[in-house]
């Protein structure tokens, strides 16, 4: 056999081991998002904004990270947030909490890639969050009054 | 197996029982619903098996062909502006959710790319290309750039942020 088909041969079994070590928790993971799918309704999370735009933003990043499920699911709800007259500042905090931040997700980012990264990575997506909902927010403002 | 791999495995098995678990108390509780959410999770589980296959491959071409010498030029300390580069617009290419990409990224990690990168990589990957023209029509194109411009600064921005602290 060529060595780099042996190599390969050796790095497949090598990865298949790597995923067969992390299948029972990936598994896990994708039962909870199930559980979550079912029981986290649309309009459980309606009923969380009260209309306050500080408290909102912080709800909306909160909603999104206990979210699950394709991220047209947030536009969609964001969308509706918006038309009840939910604000866009904390509306867009939960569009990006929704595909950055995950609750379910930690036990497995914690198992692969520690605790220390794990919670620099969530702690700056949680900030960014709230940070580039505020900035988008405002850019958007200013340029509706260049082009007005 | 290492100890760490045989914790990690372990950890992984006990929240497999928790979670049978809680589906049990669930089933208990409302039969119905529990086979939704079960139903639901197997949906899941379809949709990311074909991405899960190609993440082993791409796993098992970086064990065999690529080395820690490269991976050190490419994603590592000198990797410089083409790091960056690598790891937005992996992000940005890359498809379904986070976690399946997670085992990957760790085989990175381990061969020497910084954790700054890593980050990046994943915060880009709030920028979801094929959902790009919903957003358009739900929230308009000036929201659409406006906030993916931000999302990619601000996965520099945590970058940098991860490898100031990391070192």
């Amino acid at each position: 056999m060529p060595a780099v088909l042996q190599r390969l041969k050796k790095a497949s079994l090598q990865t298949l081991k790597s995923l067969e070590v992390i299948a029972p928790m990936l598994l896990a993971i994708v039962g909870l998002v199930g559980i979550f799918e079912t029981y986290i309704t649309p309009e459980m999370i309606h009923t969380l904004f009260s209309g306050k735009v500080i408290n909102d933003t912080l709800v909306g990043t909160g909603a999104g990270a206990i979210s699950v499920g394709q991220p047209f699911l947030s536009y969609i709800i964001s969308g509706e947030l918006l038309q009840e007259g939910v604000s866009k500042y904390a509306v867009t905090a939960f569009i990006l909490s929704f595909v950055t931040l995950g609750v379910i997700q930690l036990p497995l980012e914690f198992s692969i890639f520690g605790a220390r990264f794990t919670l620099i990575r969530n702690i700056l997506s949680f900030i960014f969050a709230l940070l580039i909902a505020y900035l988008t927010t405002q850019t958007l403002q200013l340029l509706q009054g260049i082009f007005s | 197996m290492s100890e760490k791999k045989q914790a990690k495995s372990k950890s992984g098995i006990i929240m497999l029982v928790v979670v049978t678990l809680i589906y049990a108390l669930l089933y208990y509780n409302d039969a119905q619903k529990s086979t939704t959410s079960l139903l639901a999770s197997l949906k899941v589980l379809e949709m990311i098996a074909p991405i899960l296959l190609v993440v082993f491959f791409l796993m098992a071409l970086l064990n065999t062909f690529v080395d820690e010498k490269s991976i050190a030029k490419h994603l590592g300390e000198d990797s410089g502006f083409k790091g960056w580069v690598i790891a937005l617009f992996g992000g940005i290419l890359s498809h379904g959710p986070g976690y399946i990409w997670y085992p990957m990224l760790q085989e990175l990690r381990n061969k020497g790319a910084l954790d700054g990168l890593i980050v990046a990589f994943l915060y880009a990957r709030s920028i979801k290309l094929p959902w790009l023209p919903l957003m358009i029509s739900y929230f308009g194109v000036s929201f659409t750039i406006v906030l993916s411009v931000y999302v990619l600064l601000g996965a520099f921005v945590q970058g940098i942020i991860t490898s100031k602290l990391v070192k």
